[in-house]
């Protein structure tokens, strides 16, 4: 962690983009950014700071734990923690239930998951569906 | 005229024609296969000797003009890998050509008398048998090559030097559009089977057949129509989706953030170079050296479209289709990291006719006893040439991962009665875990896809984020897939048909409308119910008990980085998945 002149405390972090959004860190299908932003960013601030849509983004880990799938936003409010490994995957990325079936997941995704039905490969679908 | 059982006796050389059976009748792919292999085969046979059968079916709808990704043809038996029943299904050119000459399966008994081998050549006006010396020690490049000239536009199933060696791990091989090999019925060693028939290939030319027929017309269209929307809707199925654009190889790089990519032999869930062997990579390396293909069809019909074709390091199309299973097993579980050495690792399965996984293990276990060490791609290579020469390693190496293990001295085994595991990692991916432990295939990826729960019912109480609701959600990925296995679709219509409930329904309905059942949704599972009820049977006459639905032993005790988590289901829950077999 180091502190800037203005006594803002920062971090460094690696973000690795995977699919079409690696374009968003100057790579095709795949790109790896190494950042520094203020401590206490929000995964959010992540997105905007690389230009990223949310409806761009599917799955997101942090440290191999998944905070996010496609169409939801349970990331958002995450905050980066120094020497984080975050890795962000296009919307078109699959990952069919049963093989995410138990994996480890944040609290906010889990909840999220609870509301919308857990099984899904899509939640574009789940929403025009409601 | 209705469909027939084409029965080819290898005993007398002979060929007959039989009316379906009314039981039989109810059934296609997967289900016919398991029913008959039930009805036929003494299930405490050896599979090599001269009892087993091999069963060949094409599903429901394979055939029909427009079903959506429909070609697929079910391979069954009794498994000389796992010592239970089998069903293997491959894409390819084979399903939708036996289905169009009227064929509701092809049984292939008996063993030649003189001892020669034969390959068959089945056709509208009947089966030949004919010598098949000029293709005795070929791969199955050169088979589909030889075949392809004499035969052109046809069907080639045929078996490499593993399944000529009766090898546990022989696969069997169905050409695909450019005829070449690669669509592989591949678990099990099926093609073991095949060759203690004495058949080397059989060539399917389905010119002046009588098409399949359509019960319901109208239903057919209105369900084919549905879910051909469906597909081309979602996320995953539709052009330039995941599949599409970067084939099933999408998951690498999925996997490994998640911390469940197997790697060194299941010791971690974390590879350092699984980005260098993904799906990304494969796209890459096509732009770069201007040769190949994602994006590619491994039958006529389909619309997704998840085959790739690489090409080697001088741009010349080397090997189709690099697929998940097989970047993983003989990349990231052995420790390699060369794309290169992954594409021609797969072309000596592809032509030797080896099942990639089961191979990927099958060399892991030797790193893990000495023999080489991991990331040893050099060393890995050469394996292959010794499996194909047939020398006492090479037969060895071909029986699989655990014999090899055995051989070797390695207790880190990472199969389930008998049959390796794929590229998930139960103690990462717990819910998978059920699966591979209690499906009566062994440890098998595609026994449980995810389709039910929500549309059907059934499942639907049990939480899925929740380790309690595990077993009774497996029991219904089981059914589920056991029911689509039947009807000639591609597994990857799983995805569209969960999200859209009018592909669901497009589904069931393009199967009635085929088949002239009387089913909805509501029977999916029920008959899915069935189909696992008879091939567990099966399996518990051949000897299983419970200890064959056990995870390997070190996943109890060993720590799986970088989660550090162990095997946590519950034995009383795996056991209870498949207690209504009795109680029913």
């Amino acid at each position: 962690m180091q502190e800037t002149d203005k006594g803002t405390k920062t971090i460094t972090f690696e973000v690795l983009l995977y699919g079409p959004i690696a374009a968003y860190g100057g790579g095709k299908h795949i790109a790896n950014v190494n950042m520094t932003m203020s401590q206490g960013t929000p995964l959010g601030a992540v997105y905007a700071e690389l230009g990223i849509p949310l409806k761009a983004k599917g799955y997101v880990f942090v440290n191999s734990v998944l905070c996010d799938a496609p169409g939801l936003n349970a990331s958002l409010e995450y905050q980066v923690q120094a020497d984080d490994h975050i890795g962000i995957f296009s919307d078109n990325h699959m990952w069919p239930y049963q093989y995410r079936d138990g994996v480890k997941m944040s609290d906010e995704l889990r909840d999220v998951l609870r509301k919308t039905g857990a099984i899904h490969h899509s939640y574009e679908s789940t929403a025009r569906d409601e | 005229m209705g469909k027939k059982i084409l029965r080819i006796n290898m005993t007398d050389l002979k060929a007959t024609y039989e009316d379906v059976p009314k039981e039989w009748g109810r059934w296609a792919g997967r289900g016919l296969t398991s029913t008959i292999v039930f009805d036929e085969v003494d299930p405490t046979c050896h599979p090599l000797g001269p009892n087993n059968k091999l069963v060949f079916a094409p599903g429901w709808v394979t055939g029909t003009p427009a079903a959506p990704s429909s070609g697929r043809t079910s391979f069954g038996g009794k498994s000389p890998l796992t010592g239970g029943i089998k069903e293997s299904n491959a894409g390819g050119m084979s399903g939708q050509k036996l289905a169009k000459l009227g064929l509701h399966a092809v049984i292939l008994e008996g063993t030649p008398k003189d001892k020669k081998w034969y390959y068959l050549v089945i056709t509208n006006d009947g089966v030949s048998f004919e010598n098949a010396d000029e293709l005795m020690g070929e791969g199955m490049y050169k088979v589909d090559e030889i075949l392809g000239e004499k035969y052109p536009k046809t069907a080639i199933i045929g078996i490499g030097q593993a399944g000529e060696m009766k090898l546990s791990n022989a696969g069997i091989s169905v050409n695909d559009p450019e005829n070449k090999p690669g669509r592989y019925a591949g678990r099990g060693g099926l093609g073991a089977v095949m060759g203690a028939r004495g058949v080397k290939a059989i060539v399917v030319d389905d010119e002046g057949g009588p098409g399949v027929e359509i019960a319901n017309e109208d239903l057919f269209k209105k369900g084919r129509k549905a879910l051909t929307s469906a597909i081309r809707e979602h996320a995953l199925t539709k052009k330039d989706g995941g599949l599409n654009a970067y084939g099933t190889a999408v998951l690498v790089n999925i996997l490994n953030e998640a911390g469940g990519l197997p790697t060194r032999n299941f010791s971690s869930g974390h590879f350092e170079g699984a980005a260098k062997i993904s799906g990304e990579a494969m796209s890459e390396a096509i732009e770069k050296r201007g040769a190949g293909k994602m994006g590619h069809g491994c039958h006529p019909g389909c619309i997704i479209q998840c085959s790739n074709i690489i090409p080697d390091e001088d741009g010349n199309e080397l090997v189709s289709p690099v697929e998940y299973e097989t970047t993983w097993s003989l990349g990231a579980n052995c420790g390699i990291d060369d794309l290169d050495y992954v594409a021609h690792a797969t072309y000596e399965c592809n032509d030797i006719g080896l099942d990639t996984i089961e191979a990927g293990n099958t060399v892991a276990m030797t790193m893990e006893g000495g023999l080489l060490e991991f990331g040893d791609a050099e060393g890995a290579i050469k394996l292959f040439d010794e499996i194909r020469k047939g020398t006492p390693l090479g037969r060895i190496l071909g029986q699989g991962a655990e014999a090899t293990a055995k051989a070797f001295g390695v207790h880190r085994v990472p199969t389930v009665k008998g049959q390796s595991m794929p590229a998930y990692e139960p103690r990462a991916v717990k819910g998978i875990g059920v699966t591979y432990t209690t499906s009566p295939m062994g440890a098998d990826h595609t026994a449980g896809y995810t389709i039910a729960p929500e549309i059907a019912g059934v499942g639907g109480k049990a939480d899925p984020l929740s380790i309690e609701g595990k077993g009774e959600l497996s029991l219904a990925f089981q059914a589920t897939t056991a029911f689509i296995d039947c009807t000639g679709y591609c597994l990857f219509i799983a995805f569209p048909i969960l999200d859209i409930a009018e592909g669901f329904g497009g589904m069931v309905e393009s199967v009635a409308g085929v088949a002239g059942l009387e089913i909805t949704g509501d029977d999916v599972v029920p008959l899915g119910k069935e189909i696992l009820k008879k091939e567990r049977l099966f399996n518990e006459a051949a000897g299983f008990t419970a200890a064959d639905d056990r995870p390997p032993e070190f996943m109890r005790e060993e720590k799986l980085p970088p989660h550090d988590e162990v095997w946590t289901i519950p034995d009383e829950m795996l056991d209870e998945v498949y207690g209504w077999v009795h109680a029913d």
